[in-house]
């Protein structure tokens, strides 16, 4: 007869452990498959219909985007206007798509990621990326580079941002084409579209405050 | 180490591989730490190597050395333990060199493009031959499949050792946790346009590496080493690591949803991420008190005979046991929360507890099995700690919490000021980066990085140093 | 007594979370809830060596 305690049994802690891996990772595979569902970008009639998806169809570059409380979500959540054209022109889903795809892809091969955070991953050198299309400081940056529209100073700024320092700490030249400016601004508007469940928080708030002419800040 | 080239008192070819991997491991650990002080100075002084080495390259090959040296040194304590468990010669050995070599070959190729070439133009070439922008997965999809094929090279040598010789409890675990390691890796080997999708596929890469199958594989490196070092019985240990891989993964899997959080994925996440991430920390505090327990157990158990037969190994362990839980558990729970979180998400905080966490869980141990090997290089019974191991293991410890705690303030500071006050934008991220606590806190850490360095240099010197003294 | 739901798309997840912890709770009980009977199994065997 033995005197010994389940609790002290290997066996019972390695199935233990067999069974908590397994359910476990099913569990992880089945919200994976509900959230890919979720995640998954939205169409181009989507937009036209109103219908709200978490991550929207590329065509959203042609619609006016904002980013703003809600009182049904208990924060702040993206809102999609009226058209509003980037670069004066309305794209079509294939070119808008194309030039999503361009931007991403740009956003890699320059390493962005090492020093800026995207939807707050990332690294903590220079500031985050996810809101950078609503930013108020490019009312500033418009002035600064002689530029008529924000999406004009954000090109102008992404090719040379050497000559445009805001801070002792500036971003160094990436030899970024206009092509692939004009993509990146494309991929920046897009990402501020995506519903982040109110990420970056307060950001509204101080845009608000930044309009009617100031900050907290000393 | 360098030397244990000639006086190996090894008897099984795959212990010499394992060697072989720590050699480069220590390399890259010191490379690792070169290009933290690098970016560190130009955090006080931005125009530091402006234009030429920028603060983007030097973070990527700090958090690539950071990567690949510990892959190395987990592959080395693999190839180490594997022949002693298992009780013969790693089938297929032969190959398992020849990976080493062509695995090492790529690694510093991709380094040196990374240095030399940096970035590309936005297209899939770049992504393919120089850089895919992703953090920690980096380089390129030809060096991606590189380490698949070296990968698989390592498993077929793991697994069908194991097929063939004795299945220990330990050996159990670290093939069936070897093969979720390594699958994992697949995940990141793919471009998509949608960044919500590339991030939560990224993360199952991340996390599951170092929230759960890196934890596990500490988990059964710590079982070994108590079992060599203090002649822990096989039975304690070997429940232990079955209590641990329970928790670690019962909390480590689905705690993968506290990186769902504002990624774009749904509001489900934050309950099932909060609340799973939450209870990682109690499989720590379990490692912790297996350890100190054994260790307080074994003493004076063997008479005359020392408890420990490796000083500087069993050092690193218990400074594993305190270090992975404060810095993974406990700093890591003080931003779990997504109440916390939304504050804390991409800020200096994170880095804080990256920092201690990689150290206090990995670097750790890691160093401590390094130890373990050189002891078993040169066939002695007993290695003693000397005043390099000290120096060492107090200023490398000492130099990474003061880190730590200077980027913990700096955090504090900037989720007041840029996140909770100022919501985030350009202006308030600069706003908060030139506020005194900041600057203060970047200088403290730059001070306790070179401290850290210091500490690398004994450890180096000890390494290369200790077992030649103590062969008598 | 079911709580309206708030997220963008309604899923099975989503109607599960309906408070603090419900959520967390199914899913930690599907995991924990069968290890009673890998006890209950391992016990016997115990009892029967």
């Amino acid at each position: 007869m033995s005197n010994k305690s389940v609790w002290t049994s290997i066996p019972f802690w390695r199935r233990s452990a067999a069974w908590a891996t397994g359910v476990a990772s099913i569990l992880l595979i089945l919200l994976t498959f509900d959230t890919m569902g979720q995640i998954s970008m939205g169409t181009d009639a989507d937009l036209q219909k109103g219908i709200t998806k978490r991550v929207p169809a590329p065509t959203v570059i042609n619609y006016h985007i904002d980013y703003k409380m809600s009182e049904k979500r208990g924060h702040e959540v993206p809102v999609i206007g009226k058209k509003e054209p980037l670069f004066g022109k309305e794209l079509s889903p294939k070119d808008a798509a194309a030039m999503l795809h361009l931007g991403k892809l740009t956003s890699q091969a320059k390493n962005c990621m090492n020093c800026h955070t995207l939807l707050g991953n990332g690294a903590y050198y220079a500031p985050d990326l996810t809101k950078a299309w609503l930013d108020p400081k490019w009312e500033q940056m418009i002035a600064m580079t002689g530029s008529k529209t924000k999406e004009e100073a954000m090109v102008k700024f992404l090719m040379n941002p050497q000559n445009y320092p805001t801070h002792e700490r500036r971003m160094p030249n990436l030899k970024i084409t206009e092509k692939e400016a004009k993509a990146l601004v494309a991929f920046l508007k897009h990402m501020s579209s995506i519903d982040t469940n109110g990420f970056p928080r307060n950001f509204s708030k101080t845009v608000e405050q930044f309009k009617q002419g100031g900050t907290n800040a000393h | 180490m360098l030397t244990s080239i000639k006086s190996n008192k090894l008897q099984y070819e795959s212990q010499k591989v394992g060697m072989m991997y720590f050699r480069v491991a220590i390399v890259l650990f010191g490379a690792q730490l070169l290009m933290g002080l690098i970016a560190a100075i130009q955090f006080i002084y931005p125009d530091f190597l402006y234009g030429i080495f920028d603060f983007s390259v030097a973070r990527m090959v700090h958090i690539n050395a950071l990567v690949v040296w510990m892959l190395y040194a987990m592959i080395g304590s693999v190839y180490i333990m594997l022949p002693d468990e298992t009780g013969q010669e790693a089938v297929g050995i032969g190959l398992g060199k020849l990976g080493f070599w062509v695995l090492t070959a790529a690694v510093a190729v991709v380094v040196l493009v990374y240095i030399f070439i940096q970035i590309g133009s936005g297209s899939e070439t770049t992504i393919w031959l120089i850089n895919e922008g992703r953090e920690y997965i980096e380089a390129p999809r030809w060096a991606d499949i590189g380490i698949v094929v070296v990968v698989l090279i390592f498993y077929y040598n793991v697994f069908f050792t194991y097929i063939k010789g004795e299945k220990t409890g330990i050996m159990t675990v670290m093939v069936a946790n070897l093969l979720a390691l390594a699958g994992l890796y697949l995940a990141g080997m793919f471009f998509t346009d949608n960044i919500s999708i590339d991030q939560y596929w990224w993360w199952w890469v991340i996390h599951l590496w170092v929230e759960a199958t890196w934890e596990v594989f500490v988990g059964t490196l710590a079982a070994y080493g108590l079992l060599k070092i203090i002649d822990a019985k096989r039975e304690i240990v070997e429940m232990w690591l079955w209590i641990e891989v329970l928790m670690l993964f019962g909390s480590g899997i689905l705690g993968l949803g506290h990186h769902y959080f504002w990624i774009g994925t749904p509001e489900y996440w934050w309950e099932i991420g909060a609340l799973f991430s939450a209870l990682e920390p109690v499989p720590l505090v379990a490692m912790f008190v297996h350890v100190l327990y054994d260790w307080g157990k074994e003493q004076g158990a063997k008479g005359d005979k020392p408890a420990i037969n490796n000083g500087p190994a069993m050092a690193w362990i218990v400074t594993n046991a305190f270090g992975n839980f404060l810095g993974a558990g406990i700093w890591g729970f003080f931003h779990t929360l997504p109440q916390v979180n939304i504050y804390t998400h991409g800020s200096q905080f994170t880095a804080a507890h990256g920092h201690l966490a990689f150290f206090g869980a990995y670097a750790t141990i890691l160093i401590g099995m390094m130890y373990f090997g050189v002891q078993k290089a040169y066939g002695l019974e007993r290695l003693k700690a000397t005043f390099n191991s000290k120096m060492a293991i107090f200023l490398i410890t000492f130099g990474v919490l003061g880190m730590t705690v200077a980027l913990t303030i700096a955090g504090y500071e900037q989720v007041l000021v840029e996140r909770a006050e100022l919501g985030g934008g350009w202006d308030a991220f600069f706003t908060a980066q030139a506020l005194p606590w900041m600057k203060q806190a970047m200088g403290w850490r730059l001070v306790m990085g070179v401290v850290t360095f210091v500490g690398f240099v004994y450890l180096l010197l000890d390494l290369l140093t200790i077992a030649k003294k103590q062969q008598n | 007594m079911i709580e309206p739901f708030t997220d963008i798309v309604p899923s099975i997840w989503g109607t599960l979370n309906q408070g603090p912890l419900t959520l967390t709770i199914v899913l930690h009980t599907l995991i924990v809830l069968p290890m009673f009977w890998i006890y209950k199994q391992e016990k016997k065997k115990l009892e029967n060596s």
